[in-house]
């Protein structure tokens, strides 16, 4: 018999941060070194957090920037963002880049006051190309720990506990003894990453499963912009590992299930060279109209058996070790199976620029009290539809650091919580009770599979109205198949059907939402490429003078964020939608980037 | 002014010789070859974090439990994808003392790309790694019979 007794902890603190990775652990190491009582709730060990396979250095990033130059970075950041990010925030990202990247260079070098920027001891921190993330994981993990900070390791969060519109806590899981705990504090920070594992094929690690995302919409906030995903175009099939485009410059070329090498009809002159999006577009048609390779005919193949064995071996190594040691593949001889591939989400929890969460009271920003978001799990937004390569790991850096910021000026340590109900938290207990006792026909692989290559199939690459209105439908009957679900172990202790079934919970929440934006935003915007709806449609045709021009209405234009909000219980899902902030921090210190047709 | 100065910092490092760095010998896995890596010496301080304590009097069958979820979850999908479909093959069948090593291997290292480099053959394996765990994964990882390993196996039929 499964019991239905749960053992309950309770804790207390100033402050809470659920995920330990980069942003996660910039927040923490922020919070204890201000006096507060910080814990981390994390399902992983902090140098296991997904930032560990960021490989490429802070300081390409910084690269190019002098300390006079940020605004150039703005500027870029605003541009990639395609007017949909808030300027406010990009400001404040690009502006306090510097100083809180030579913040991180001072905790590893023990306090040597270091140039950030071309040459001398700086290129060396940043530029430990291949242990970037580890690095900053390691560094930052340390450094919490001399102060105090309270680790709860291989613990999942399970929800918000929120009492009159505020966040007064989390309620988590324990893997390690099966226990509840209940953490209460004033100030929480949701860290927990993005929510690329809705997809059949993404970089992502298997623990991205948007459970910050879920949580906020668990507790019937907002969530922004999810539907803003970027893909890149050659992943192995399946696995995700990307294949970059060095394969297709030497040579390699994408073939269909007919043998056609088919980037000859969508781009004449470059072919296989042609940019991403017209790379990810053309295979996924190809798909779409029946031409695809294997018993599904669902991905396309990557040829480079024509190419010497020797240049393979030379310029491309880690191309051929990877296809056989996931594929099973010999590139000597065989191609290899390739798909569009989830590579970020720009979308997340809704924040302003100090990281507090948003949610709309009365037609107006309100800040949800005690709550805040930094990461690839929030939207502040600076990535807004469209993330730029160096802006990921210095978006945890800032705004980690921000939230951090924002709650030592708005909280003193050792303030008194407003109060819990003494059944705080039930809620989720009986929702871990009930999948415990799960007895359907449908195991929690099979359900997640089926929703991934939903995903895959309708809200991918090739965005028109006919494949977001069926993959809309298919969601909708697979979210409901979440009542017919079979957990087979039902212990409480290191359950990994248990935990895996809770994040399919979360990842259908967020697939549900992300894929109802996408078939609602009629435009195309930055990452969100619609067949049907080419153009962005802004409050101006910006490709035209503005002067001459009527301002189209708020509700006829698309220059404006995605709120999604869903219920739990039934999977519906109601949008709605907040202004983008062009206004930037200070004017004078920097100016507001007019939105201007995007062309690269 | 102080443009110049960068200038110089930079030529510096391209053109005056670095004894104290060392190059990574080329490993092959398969037909491929390798390219050796640069690797810049340790000799910055990162903050210390105390060394993972392996467990005493955990039940084999916990224990198992555990390094299943801990092969399932790791930093990047590669991991995933290698140390699950190994834990799926391997750990049930892995007597007390062989589980013993797993669970020193997929912990110990700080750095998860650490042990996808040692099973992968791109950088050897220390000493304290090295033993019949570590020879499975790696004849794990060079898949000579093909197998795909692009999903993490169901935890259930």
């Amino acid at each position: 018999k499964i019991s239905r007794d749960y053992a309950v902890v309770d804790h207390t603190y100033d402050a809470v941060v659920v995920g330990a990775g980069g942003a996660g652990l910039r927040a923490a190491f922020g919070l204890v070194a201000e006096g507060f009582k910080t814990a981390v709730i994390t399902k992983l060990f902090p140098t296991r957090s997904h930032t560990v396979a960021a490989q490429g250095g802070i300081n390409a990033a910084l690269g190019n920037m002098e300390q006079d130059n940020w605004q150039w970075h703005m500027y870029d950041t605003v541009k990639g963002s395609d007017w949909l990010g808030d300027q406010d925030a990009i400001h404040y990202m690009t502006r306090e880049a510097p100083k809180a990247v030579i913040e991180l260079e001072n905790y590893a070098f023990g306090g040597q006051s270091l140039k950030f920027g071309k040459g001398g001891q700086a290129h060396r921190c940043c530029c430990v190309a291949d242990r970037t993330g580890h690095s900053l994981l390691h560094t930052l993990y340390g450094q919490s720990l001399r102060y105090d900070c309270n680790y709860f390791v291989e613990y999942f969060a399970l929800d918000l506990l929120m009492e009159d519109g505020e966040c007064r806590g989390v309620i988590a899981l324990c893997l390690e003894d099966g226990s509840i705990h209940r953490f209460q504090s004033k100030s929480t920070v949701l860290a927990t990453g993005g929510y690329g594992r809705t997809f059949f094929s993404c970089t992502s690690a298997h623990t991205c499963t948007g459970d910050g995302t879920a949580m906020v919409s668990r507790a019937g906030l907002y969530n922004q912009d999810l539907e803003f995903i970027q893909f890149h175009p050659t992943g192995i099939y399946g696995a995700g590992c990307l294949i970059t485009e060095g394969c297709r410059g030497e040579g390699g070329y994408l073939i269909n299930g007919e043998g056609e090498r088919f980037m000859e009809r969508y781009a004449p002159v470059a072919k296989d060279l042609a940019s991403r999006d017209v790379v990810s577009r053309s295979m996924t048609i190809e798909i779409r109209e029946g031409r695809g390779c294997g018993p599904e005919k669902d991905h396309v193949f990557l040829q480079l058996h024509h190419l010497p064995p020797e240049q393979l071996a030379a310029r491309l190594p880690g191309i051929s070790e990877t296809a056989m040691i996931f594929a099973g593949v010999d590139v000597t001889r065989e191609p290899i199976p390739v798909l569009p591939t989830v590579h970020y989400n720009m979308g997340g929890v809704p924040t302003n620029y100090r990281g507090q969460v948003l949610t709309v009271s009365g037609g107006k920003d309100a800040v949800v009290p005690g709550l805040y978001a930094c990461g690839e799990a929030a939207s502040s937004s600076v990535h807004g539809a469209n993330r730029l390569g160096a802006n990921s790991l210095l978006d945890l850096v800032v705004f980690g650091r921000a939230c951090a910021k924002t709650i030592a000026e708005e909280n003193k340590p050792g303030e008194s919580i407003g109060s819990l109900k003494a059944n705080s938290g039930e809620v989720s207990v009986a929702n871990l009770d009930h999948l415990r006792h799960a007895d359907g026909p449908l195991t929690t692989a099979a359900l997640r599979l089926n929703m991934q290559k939903t995903m895959q199939a309708h809200a991918a690459v090739f965005r028109t109205a006919e494949t977001l209105q069926e993959g809309v439908k298919k969601m909708q009957g697979l979210y409901k198949k979440l009542d017919d679900l079979k957990v087979s172990d039902h212990s409480l202790i290191w359950n990994s059907d248990l935990v895996e079934t809770l994040e399919l919970q979360n990842l259908m929440l967020n697939a549900m939402q992300a894929i109802v934006a996408a078939e609602n935003r009629k435009e195309s915007r930055g990452a969100h490429a619609r067949e049907d709806f080419k153009e962005r449609i802004d409050e101006y045709d910006y490709s035209k003078p503005t002067q001459s021009q009527t301002k189209r209405p708020y509700e006829q234009h698309w220059r404006k964020h995605t709120l999604t909000s869903i219920n739990s219980k039934t999977g519906d899902v109601q949008i709605t939608f907040r202004p983008v902030i062009d206004i930037t921090l200070d004017a004078q210190e920097c100016s507001s980037v007019p939105p201007a047709i995007r062309s690269y | 002014m102080a443009f110049k100065q960068l200038k110089m910092s930079y030529l510096i490092n391209t053109y005056i010789p670095r004894p104290w760095m060392r190059l990574i010998q080329p490993f092959s896995v398969g037909t491929a070859n390798l390219a050796a890596k640069e690797v810049l010496p340790r000799e910055f301080s990162e903050p210390k974090i105390p060394p993972y304590t392996e467990r005493v009097d955990e039940p084999l069958k916990l224990k198992k439990a555990r390094l299943l979820y801990q092969s399932r979850k790791r930093g990047m999908l590669e991991n995933d994808l290698l140390l699950a479909t190994f834990a799926a093959k391997y750990l049930q069948n892995m007597t007390a003392e062989q589980v013993k090593l797993y669970d020193r291997l997929i912990n110990l290292p700080s750095n998860d790309w650490d042990i996808f480099y040692w099973a992968t053959g791109i950088k050897p394996t220390p000493a304290e790694f090295d033993n019949e765990i570590m020879q499975l994964l790696r004849d794990h990882v060079q898949n000579k019979d093909r197998e795909s390993r692009i999903r993490q196996p169901n935890l259930y039929a």
